[in-house]
């Protein structure tokens, strides 16, 4: 556990910049990304062993706490994906590419290129949630 | 100058395949899950799905097909994720060992019921 201690104060003092913040962003975006698509394989799969349930797992979904939470999850696909395709383009076919120097700019790009696909997205989903929650 | 970029052979373990697959995996899950967040949570809205929904979209055998894709690479993709992330935490390689297998069985059970899931289709209530 005082390794974990370390980890998350270490977090906090280690000042790696925007690469620093880029690899905690991709981290955290993955492992809820993980932790929410867990659920929804288990809840999903009650369509075929238990299809009493899923109305009722659907309900939970709709909900306004789920709903303002898969707002935050769209956020993290697509800033997990946006990233992911800078780790991979440079890890696999840019390799001579890659310099220290030009990854700050980049992970900076890599954020606002996921707020800009997201904006919509979130407006969307935002006006969903309004319409048939709040009757607006 | 060329000759001193020289071609090293290095041990090609599991985590090097690991490190490769993430990566391919990773480019591949960008249209299938954006697709699918897309599609299902954006145009179409957690309010407008239900059984009848989900029987009417696996009456296609493409998005059979596309689920059980999205199924296959995205979870194994994020459980080997949460192992990358634990190794950073877990300094004991017993521990580690015995991490790995834990989450070998996790993954191979979720992934198991979401495909007999997806072969088996909707059964109405």
């Amino acid at each position: 556990m005082s390794n974990l201690q370390t980890t998350l104060t270490g977090f906090s003092r280690y000042r790696g910049g925007e690469g620093h913040y880029s690899f905690i962003l991709h981290r955290l975006t993955g492992l809820g990304t993980l932790l929410f698509l867990t659920i929804h394989i288990l809840d999903t799969a009650t369509v075929y062993f238990f299809p009493s349930l899923y109305e009722h797992a659907i309900d939970i979904y709709r909900s306004t706490p789920f709903m303002i939470g898969e707002i935050f999850l769209v956020f993290a696909v697509i800033y997990h994906g946006v990233n992911g395709a800078r780790i991979a383009l440079f890890d696999l076919y840019f390799t001579k590419r890659w310099m220290a120097k030009s990854q700050r700019p980049s992970a900076i790009w890599t954020l606002i290129i996921a707020v800009v696909l997201w904006l919509p997205a979130a407006f969307l989903m935002l006006r969903s949630l309004l319409v048939h929650n709040f009757n607006l | 100058m060329e000759r001193t970029i020289e071609k090293t052979n290095l041990n090609i373990n599991y985590d090097a395949v690991a490190w490769k697959w993430m990566r391919y995996s990773g480019l591949l899950l960008i249209p299938l899950a954006w697709g699918h967040v897309l599609i299902q949570d954006v145009l179409v809205g957690v309010h407008q799905i239900d059984i009848d929904y989900v029987a009417m979209r696996w009456a296609t055998l493409g998005w059979r097909v596309y689920d059980f894709l999205l199924l296959a690479f995205a979870f194994a993709h994020g459980v080997n994720g949460l192992r990358q992330v634990l190794h950073d935490y877990v300094q004991k390689e017993k521990s580690m060992r015995t991490i790995s297998r834990l989450l070998l069985v996790l993954w191979f059970l979720v992934a198991a019921i979401g495909a007999l899931a997806i072969v088996g289709g909707v059964r109405m209530p």
